[in-house]
């Protein structure tokens, strides 16, 4: 199926607000455009093929010489380049947004024959070469004559040869009729409309695409904001445990971060995923939600809606990222086009900054940069405050002369074990530690907010100090 | 008596998280026990090999390191015939924060960088330090022909 055809097909049937598809890069009326541009240069005898056979004659001298590659730009033919204009300049305001500020207008040059204002190229038709020489003698070229542009094809032929500036040798040199050598050159313009047109609606379309990027950032922001006001309110210790979604929200946001939807931090795989790995990653953090049941356990019924809200900002969150991803391959696929038709290489040299910022700039990353560190962190995660050790929560936590902290019955068998080393930094301060180094204030702490894993903690503890009491048949005992 | 939380969530991570090139998984029987493999590092002489080695977890771990062996033979200065292991941080320098995923990792890094001045190996590291490039091809030789994939 034609790529315009699919483009507008999941622009239509991917669930896009209608103001995000009236944003998006209009494929349709750029590939029209492009139409416009390519009758434009045929009727100057400019059209594709030309060009390309203008072009390929000139790399071949290139190699056929083998000189030292000259990539000046004068070395070409022609030039087709942009140029940055900035729109403010007339109010002397330079300091407005870039959204509308510089634009770039493109120019199409032509290298001519500095004195004689003769295009220098053989495979123009006469025409078109008397239409550029009246160019460049319009453009200020005031002093040159106007030769007469013979037809001979034979000495047409020749004239693409005879325009690379690296020399040859005589007898080939003597039989092209003159003058190209080291000749100073001149780029004439060669006026175009349809061009600019183009040029202008993609630009007109990329800024639309970033205003849109921006708001969408404010109003995801601000979301953001307000659910983090939600989950606070809803997992809030001091209400009571019987009162509170700490634990149903600690085990979300746990099953989120395992999902990694956006992004990876697996030594495997790292980095954004692109919106199809989000999606399926999406899909499955839900089913995960579904299959714990943890929708039935909510105790507050504000939760639920939290959980909603969560959800959808994701879901939001997908869109944008898919919304960028189509419209960066619209983006590619007509600038491909325009160049398939007009041979003028603009994937190379339109200006990177005005595409690069609405295409690759991610709002959606932003808004998970938020998440992680706004949202998150209002339920304090388990893993923040494991023994080393042990693995399981370090209560109670003995903070050591080094300040890392272990949970006291850890601290219990490296004493017993006269071992002196902190695991982490191997300081000598394990023995020296006792009662006074319990951390009254983290003790306080993770009885509020982790009051189940304290308490299943504790429990631990006690049976494993009668353990070391009674022996090992201590269990068996409680067991009966 | 019952796995200690911390032996499983180590598994349980082995499994959810493979570390590039190693694989350890526990024998069914016994949680303990682990089959180990590890790719040869790339740029050295065991480069395209998959050594075999075995883990075990006693009881007093983590306060004492896993006991590691290498099941495949190796030529390495720092690895001896029966498939033991020079590594100060399985012996002196273990600490219980230590985990079976950052001790198979020094291990691999150990293949990467052979050290001679700290045999095990004492021939081996003999002829390492005489000659290095025929260890190094015999190192290569070795890998061939007892550490090729299946
Ligand atoms: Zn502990
Ligand atoms: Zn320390």
């Amino acid at each position: 199926m034609k790529f315009a055809h699919l483009y507008q097909e999941s622009l239509q049937k991917d669930g896009f607000p209608p103001d995000w598809v009236a944003s998006a890069i209009s494929y349709r009326q750029l590939k029209k455009c492009i139409k416009r541009v390519e009758t434009e240069l045929s009727s100057m005898g400019l059209d594709a093929d030309t060009l390309n056979l203008l072009l390929k004659s000139v790399e071949e001298q290139h190699t056929k010489h083998d000189a030292q590659v000259d990539e000046e730009e004068d070395e070409k033919p022609f030039r087709y380049q942009f140029r940055s204009q900035d729109l403010n300049n007339e109010n002397g305001d330079k300091e407005q947004g870039t959204s509308n500020g510089a634009r770039f207008l493109p120019k199409l040059l032509f290298a001519v024959d500095e004195e004689t204002g003769e295009p220098l190229d053989a495979s123009l038709t006469p025409e078109t070469k008397r239409e550029f020489h009246v160019l460049a003698l319009s453009q200020q070229l005031t002093d040159v004559r106007i030769l007469d542009i013979t037809d001979d094809p034979a000495r047409r032929s020749s004239f693409v040869g005879s325009f690379d500036s690296a020399t040859s040798d005589m007898s080939d040199a003597e039989k092209r009729p003159h003058r190209r050598h080291s000749r100073p050159v001149r780029m004439v313009e060669v006026p175009l409309t349809s061009d600019s047109e183009f040029f202008g609606m993609l630009q007109d379309q990329l800024s639309g695409l970033a205003k849109l990027q921006a708001e969408q950032n404010v109003k995801m922001e601000s979301e953001v904001k307000e659910l983090g006001q939600l989950v606070t309110k809803v997992t809030d210790p001091s209400q009571g445990k019987k009162k509170n979604d700490l634990a149903q929200w600690r085990k979300i946001f746990e099953l989120y971060l395992e999902s990694r939807v956006f992004f990876s931090t697996n030594e495997q795989d790292h980095g954004a995923h692109d919106s199809e790995k989000a999606e399926k990653n999406l899909r499955r953090f839900s089913e995960e939600l579904e299959n714990q049941k943890l929708l039935t356990k909510f105790k507050k019924p504000e939760s639920k809606e939290a959980l909603d809200r969560f959800i959808s900002l994701n879901l939001e969150i997908l869109q944008n990222l898919r919304f960028q991803d189509i419209n960066r391959l619209a983006m590619a696929k007509i600038l491909k086009k325009f160049d398939k038709r007009t041979a003028l290489g603009v994937k190379k040299t339109f200006p990177s900054t005005i595409h690069t910022s609405p295409l690759t700039t991610s709002v959606a990353k932003a808004i998970c940069y938020q998440l992680s560190t706004e949202l998150l962190p209002i339920v304090p995660a388990l893993d923040d405050y494991l023994c080393p050790v042990c693995f399981s929560i370090s209560y109670k936590p003995i903070r050591l002369l080094c300040n890392h902290i272990f949970c006291i019955r850890c601290l219990v068998i490296m004493q017993r074990a006269r071992e002196n080393h902190c695991p982490l930094c191997r300081g000598e301060v394990v023995m020296q530690a006792d009662s006074r180094n319990l951390d009254q204030d983290l003790i306080e702490y993770m009885k509020k907010w982790f009051p189940k894993e304290v308490r299943s903690k504790q429990h631990e503890n006690e049976r494993a100090a009668a353990r070391d009491e009674f022996g090992e048949n201590y269990d068996k005992c409680v067991l009966m | 008596m019952a796995l200690p939380k911390r032996i499983i969530k180590e598994t349980e991570r082995l499994m959810a998280e493979p570390v590039p090139g190693i694989s350890a998984v526990p024998h069914e029987d016994n949680l303990r026990y682990f089959d180990v493999k590890i790719h040869g590092p790339s740029q050295s002489p065991y480069e395209g090999g998959v050594f075999k080695l075995e883990l075990f977890l006693p009881d007093d771990y983590p306060m004492t390191p896993p006991k590691i062996r290498f099941l495949t033979k190796i030529y390495h200065p720092n690895i001896d015939k029966l498939g033991r292991i020079c590594l100060d941080v399985l012996k002196s320098n273990w600490s219980p924060a230590l985990q079976i995923r950052t001790i198979l990792l020094s291990i691999q890094a150990l293949l990467g960088a052979p050290n001679p001045d700290d045999p095990l190996a004492n021939d081996v590291a003999q002829d390492w330090k005489t000659d290095e490039k025929a260890a190094i091809q015999t190192a290569r030789d070795w890998t061939s022909k007892y550490a090729a994939p299946e």
